[in-house]
């Protein structure tokens, strides 16, 4: 798992009441037990932690935050936008 | 078990405090007994041009060891600073009372715990974060600490109580009004069992700032009653009682601390910061009316004594109004001279203080007090606790906008 895939993982076990160390790229969200306040912390410490902003309303269903993986690609999406900004 | 027109009695059946004198009853008690001062140095944030140094700050406080066995509740550790107060607070009332939760049931219970300001120094961390320090954004839990109802809601969640629950905000008089208006809801029949109270923690440079702008807070020290008296001195904290009906608390076979049998209220609709005789005596006189006693059954008095030029004076001329001849024989205190002023959770603290002057038949001291102050000539137990016989008491509570309540605590129903 590359940097961006190991440090988005060290973030969501912040926030998992129990922790856990089989997180793969295919995990679903679901399966780690986050929480709609839970997933605004981890998508603020993302933000934090990339300088990048994730627009997401927890109001609707997040396509992009289903498994971990999706996360990853969605953030590194962002950077690359805000490096070719 | 009954009162006339059928109204319910109320009992209270647990007590919690968080003090700058001891976060446990017991621990604040036995500070009381030593006369013990919560005023110490500022500390806690950089101080930068504060000019008032002192305050009655809880130092030390370990939240997750206090509230680590909580269940329902699961961001509690993660929540303002005065949620935590409640939580604790409300915990210790609740172990006392031996109440099974989550209640059986939900809905006849009321959680209805108040907060001056709520969550103050979180907002003055966001907008520091957003002012000072350009953050892109506040912290996603910023909303749900700053909240005046997070503590009530925290404490509902925890002990799963599922009827009426919010928060009361009425300055100095909070919990006193939080109090009353949850003996109201049980004597009417609304609710069985209430959690009430509040809980204040608002110590932080903006506050600091805003109270010497005011110019009421001493910079020595909190001397109600005294000559030497020259302003309040902040603290913070939490006063929560668990209430409910007699029938209630007799069914389960319950130890009953004390009767809430009065309550009174009203507001002097003059000024915001300038108190009349009048409201303070009326809800006074209301309260006594209402547990149907007459003034000298009155033992003990916990004066709203803030060491205030105003209040202490004007306290003291609305005690000799209502009480005549017997304010002379009434042992009164002000306990804020050990606690400091908690604010919104002052008449919480005030009431567990009462009670426990019942049950000790020992009355706290009013420390500090060397010399009375002018227009001050009422007993105000100085100094030295006073071992007496104590059958009712009464806990004022005098709030800034001339917002006043009052409660009267009698022995437990035989």
């Amino acid at each position: 798992m590359d940097e961006v895939a190991t440090k988005i993982i060290d973030i969501l076990k912040k926030h998992m009441k129990e922790p856990r160390d089989d997180i793969t790229l295919d995990t679903a969200l679901t399966d780690l037990k986050i929480e709609s306040l839970d997933l605004a912390m981890i998508v603020f410490d993302i933000e934090d932690g990339f300088g990048i902003e994730i627009p997401y309303n927890a109001n609707e269903d997040v396509e992009d935050f289903k498994t971990v993986g999706s996360v990853v690609e969605r953030v590194k999406s962002l950077i690359a936008a805000k490096a070719n900004a | 078990m009954t009162k006339a027109g059928g109204a319910r009695r109320v009992v209270v059946t647990g007590l919690g405090v968080v003090t700058p004198i001891g976060t446990t009853v017991a621990e604040m008690w036995d500070s009381m007994k030593q006369g013990k001062s919560g005023t110490s140095a500022l500390g806690g944030f950089p101080l930068d041009d504060l000019k008032i140094l002192i305050a009655a700050q809880i130092k030390d406080f370990d939240q997750k060891a206090r509230l680590k066995h909580f269940k329902r509740d699961r961001i509690i550790t993660l929540a303002d600073r005065y949620s935590w107060f409640a939580a604790v607070a409300a915990d210790e009332a609740m172990q006392q009372s031996g109440l099974e939760y989550p209640f059986a049931q939900p809905y006849r219970s009321a959680c209805i715990v108040g907060s001056g300001a709520g969550g103050l120094t979180t907002y003055e961390t966001a907008y520091r974060d957003l002012f000072i320090h350009n953050k892109r954004a506040t912290h996603p839990l910023t909303l749900l600490r700053i909240i005046g109802s997070s503590a009530a809601a925290h404490v509902g969640i925890e002990f799963g109580i599922k009827g009426p629950t919010f928060a009361t905000c009425s300055a100095c008089s909070t919990a006193t009004h939080a109090i009353g208006i949850a003996r109201d809801y049980i004597r009417d029949g609304i609710v069985d069992v209430a959690i009430a109270g509040a809980s204040e923690s608002v110590i932080n440079y903006g506050t600091m700032k805003a109270w010497q702008a005011l110019h009421v807070l001493s910079p020595e020290g909190c001397f109600p009653f005294a000559k030497k008296r020259n302003g309040t001195v902040l603290g913070e904290g939490a006063g929560i009682l668990v209430l409910e009906s007699l029938e209630s608390a007799k069914a389960r076979g319950a130890t009953i601390l004390a009767e809430l049998c009065g309550y009174g209220m009203a507001s002097d609709s003059q000024d915001m910061v300038k108190p009349t005789v009048e409201g303070p005596s009326v809800a006074m006189q209301m309260a006594l009316d209402d547990a149907g006693i007459a003034p000298d059954a009155i033992d003990y008095l916990n004066a709203h004594g803030t060491a205030t030029a105003d209040n202490d004076i004007n306290e003291t001329k609305a005690i000799k109004n209502v009480f005549g001849d017997h304010a002379y024989k009434l042992a009164i205190s002000s306990t804020k001279s050990m606690t400091g002023h908690p604010l919104g959770a002052g008449g919480g603290i005030e009431a567990a203080t009462c009670i426990k002057a019942m049950q000790d038949q020992w009355a706290p001291p009013t420390i500090g007090l060397d010399e009375p102050g002018e227009g001050c000539d009422l007993d105000y137990i100085p100094n030295q606790g006073r071992a007496m016989k104590i059958g009712y008491t009464m806990s004022n509570s005098f709030a800034f906008g001339g917002l006043n309540a009052v409660l009267v605590f009698g022995p437990p129903p035989a």
